[in-house]
């Protein structure tokens, strides 16, 4: 048996590979390093930007590798954080309630339509499936949350929307589909066992990788969202970080036309490299987050329909 | 059906929606009238009774808007009515069957009823609304209302006996059996059902408001019926250009992408070094990480006129600088860039998943026969994922209308120099909801149009994919 783990099923590397072959690898490597590169350098532009002397930038412009390198940018943030650690606050608040919710309810939806005894299983996909093919539209959508709920201004408008997609229900469907071999759950009813029970003792154990792909969604989608924010923040305590960063930049490049014509300094602004700097800290958290669940992340995003 | 007969009643029923049997007649017209403030001019367009469909007419030449949504649930009802009772007409003379016996039948059957059902009783409530909120008897029912509320409800009974025999027979079971069996599931469902009704659900009431001109005196509810006048301005307006726009635009994208995304994919599971293929796989994923904010200052910082790095590299060659900001026609390519930037990796380790799934025996068995790298690719990799790609394409047609709004708005912003090149419906109706309250119709009637639109595309290739291949369709 250990013999049979042990045991990897790849290529044998005796077999010399043929100039076909070769070549073919070569052009393989080429474009995937290629590729890599174009991904990567607007990352190292903005780092680097955020480490360059802001009046290097504006004599010299942008590059790639940090010239004049300084710190000034991050002290500049910190010197006075009070305005962007509260943003960050409320984006860990909305980012951690709403993954939290979101993914409890879209497990719980994913197994109830992934149960093969459950009548209307079909019926419930497609309800839910429906919402991303038809909808009212964006006003009626805002008018929903601002007008009827009353909820312009409220931290609840902001985190309530986005709890779950039909996309990410039916993935988790795929996953659970996938995870939980029907006989198991068959033979734990005939034990006794209810839904409830199902549900927490042998189906989320075995649903890590899913969890995490579809929590990770969720996170990110909450992490990097500023629209919200713009429709119903009415005080800028509540705001989203990239909203927040969204409303300086912009107030950056107004104040800088209004300088030109009027001719004021504009010494108080977020300067270029700040700005950069920004950027870098309010995106840092999630590529730090990301290697640890890249694991179970590369590991399976399979789609399914949405008939089950 | 041993019951034919009871199709029927349906057809007795679509004889009674016909255009001219009055479901809504207006009495005691000098009261009324005055009472609404209805003058002499608006009164000649005015009709002493209305049918389904031109009860709006009232509603608009009346000026009445508070009735406007009522009058327009009806006309929905009436058209759903006539489509299930068309429908289970066809099926029983037909004698189309699927699974047990006649249930699929008899359940079309029932859902006819309900909805003529619910047709006749709407406008009863609908009377009654009209006539307590003009605190008179204005209106009252017609004839075929009451007619077919009592003969829907008794075929409805009726239907429901024969269902109850059909069922005993199959071992089968209804709604209320199934709640009381699996009402643990209906519970787990409760939280789901909550938030996709105010999210999705109730909004869909608003499309309403498409038919209105809106104004804050009367409010949304109240403002006057306009019927087609915000599509006919939008059509005038700026319907193709948008239209065009977002069409191409996810054309665009759907294609390059996937092109881009299997063949980053393909090349990634050839490579036999180990640290190199996730490196890479980790590099390409990381865009899809960065939020459009961010992709904003990366894209201002690349392209911009003065500091910018594509000038500042033009420049120093000794080139003229370009304005990127004030030229829209470089917009659809770097639009197109940075989408294909952010989700090629994304795409590529879907389809990495399912190459990854294909068993590696039958490599090696194509190996020992000859084939070399790309007719394995070609004649193993390219076919199995074939049905990952016929999902992905269906779900991304799903939302053809729909524009990557974040994109766009971010890259864009209020820009009007770039808008004829990169208006989407999104942007478009953003716009409208930030800084134009009073244009709530036309926004509306651009987003219903967009829904409809998009809804009607993916029917109908699903339909074509389900006739072809029934395992790839969608739903």
């Amino acid at each position: 048996m250990a013999r049979d783990l042990d045991y990897e099923p790849s290529a044998p590397k005796t077999i010399k590979k043929s100039t076909g072959t070769r070549i073919f690898e070569a052009v393989a490597y080429i474009l995937l390093i290629l590729g890599s590169v174009i991904c990567v350098l607007p990352f190292i532009i903005i780092v680097s930007g955020s480490f360059t002397d802001n009046a290097t930038i504006l004599t010299k412009g942008y590059s790639l590798l940090p010239r004049d390198f300084t710190f000034s940018a991050y002290q500049t943030i910190f010197k006075s954080p009070k305005d962007i650690l509260q943003a960050y606050k409320m984006n860990f608040y909305y980012t951690i309630v709403g993954t939290g919710l979101g993914l409890m309810m879209i497990t719980l939806t994913g197994y109830v339509i992934s149960r093969k005894e459950f009548k209307y299983r079909n019926t419930v996909s497609f309800l839910i499936y429906f919402t991303s093919i038809f909808g009212g539209g964006m006003i009626p959508w805002y008018l929903m949350y601002a007008n009827v709920l009353g909820l312009k201004g409220s931290t609840l408008a902001i985190w309530f929307p986005a709890l779950m997609s039909p996309f990410l229900v039916i993935l988790m469907r795929t996953f659970i589909v996938g995870a939980v071999p029907d006989a198991i759950t068959e033979s734990a009813k005939i034990d006794g066992a209810g839904h409830f029970t199902i549900f927490c003792r042998i189906v989320l154990p075995v649903l890590k990788p899913g969890l995490a792909t579809v929590g990770l969604f969720l996170a990110l989608g909450y992490w990097n969202d500023w629209y919200r924010s713009s429709m119903f923040s009415t005080n800028s305590s509540t705001w989203q970080l990239q909203f927040y960063l969204y409303d300086l930049l912009n107030a950056t490049t107004a104040m800088k036309q209004m300088a030109s014509n009027v001719s004021m300094k504009t010494a108080d602004l977020p300067t270029e490299s700040v700005k950069l700097a920004m950027a870098v800290v309010a995106t840092g958290p999630v590529l730090l987050f990301y290697p640890f669940v890249q694991r179970f992340f590369v590991s399976g995003i399979t789609v399914g329909a949405v008939k089950g | 059906m041993k019951n034919k007969w009871i199709s029927g009643v349906s057809a007795l029923f679509l004889v009674l929606l016909l255009p001219f049997f009055n479901w809504i007649r207006v009495v005691n017209l000098v009261d009324l009238f005055s009472r609404i403030g209805v003058t002499k001019d608006m009164a000649k367009d005015l009709l002493t009774g209305y049918n389904l469909y031109n009860l709006l007419s009232f509603v608009q030449y009346a000026n009445q808007g508070v009735l406007g949504l009522f009058a327009m649930v009806l006309l929905i009802l009436a058209v759903a009515a006539i489509y299930f009772n068309v429908a289970f007409i066809i099926r029983s003379l037909l004698r189309l069957k699927k699974g047990k016996g006649e249930l699929s039948l008899l359940s079309a059957g029932k859902c006819a009823f309900l909805f003529q059902f619910l047709t006749a009783i709407a406008t009863i409530v609908f009377v009654v609304f009209s006539n307590v909120h003009f605190k008179m008897t204005g209106f009252l029912p017609g004839v075929p209302v009451i007619l077919s509320a009592v003969i829907s409800l008794l075929a409805y009974i009726y239907i429901k006996v024969l269902e109850k025999k059909e069922r005993d027979k199959y071992r089968e079971h209804g709604l209320w059996v199934e709640l009381k069996k699996n009402w643990v599931l209906f519970v787990m469902l409760i939280p789901t059902f909550v938030y996709f009704m105010i999210n999705n659900y109730l909004p869909m009431l608003g499309v309403y408001f498409a038919f209105t001109s809106f104004n804050f005196r009367d409010g949304l509810w109240s403002s006057p019926f306009t019927g087609f006048k915000n599509f006919e301005f939008l059509i005038k307006a700026d319907l193709f250009r948008l239209t065009k726009n977002t069409v191409l635009y996810n054309v665009v994208f759907i294609g390059v992408g996937n092109v881009l995304q299997i063949l980053f994919a393909i090349l990634v599971s050839r490579v036999t070094v180990k640290w190199f293929k996730k490196t890479s796989q980790t590099l390409m994923f990381m865009p899809y990480f960065v939020s459009f904010v961010i992709l904003k200052v990366i894209v201002y910082n690349v392209f911009e006129y003065q500091y910018g790095l594509i000038n500042n590299m033009v420049t120093s060659f000794g080139g003229e600088r370009i304005d990127f900001y004030n030229n829209p026609s470089y917009w659809p390519f770097l639009i197109t860039f940075f989408y294909l930037w952010k989700n090629i990796g994304y795409g590529m380790v879907v389809y990495l998943a399912t190459i990854m799934g294909i068993d590696n025996e039958i490599y090696e068995a194509a190996r020992v026969d000859g084939a070399n790298d790309l007719q394995q690719i070609w004649y193993i990799t390219l076919p199995h994922i074939k049905p990952t790609f016929i999902i992905l394409l269906l779900y991304a047609l799903g939302s053809i209308m729909k524009g990557q709004f974040e994109l766009f708005y971010q890259l864009i912003g209020n820009n009007g120099v770039l808008f004829n090149a990169t208006d989407i419906f999104d942007t478009y109706v953003y716009r409208i909801t930030m800084t134009q309250p009073l244009s709530i119709g036309l926004g509306t009637a651009a987003g219903l149009y967009q829904s409809l639109f998009g809804f009607l595309i993916i029917v109908l290739v699903n339909y074509v994919v389900k006739k072809r291949n029934p395992e790839y369709a969608l739903f």
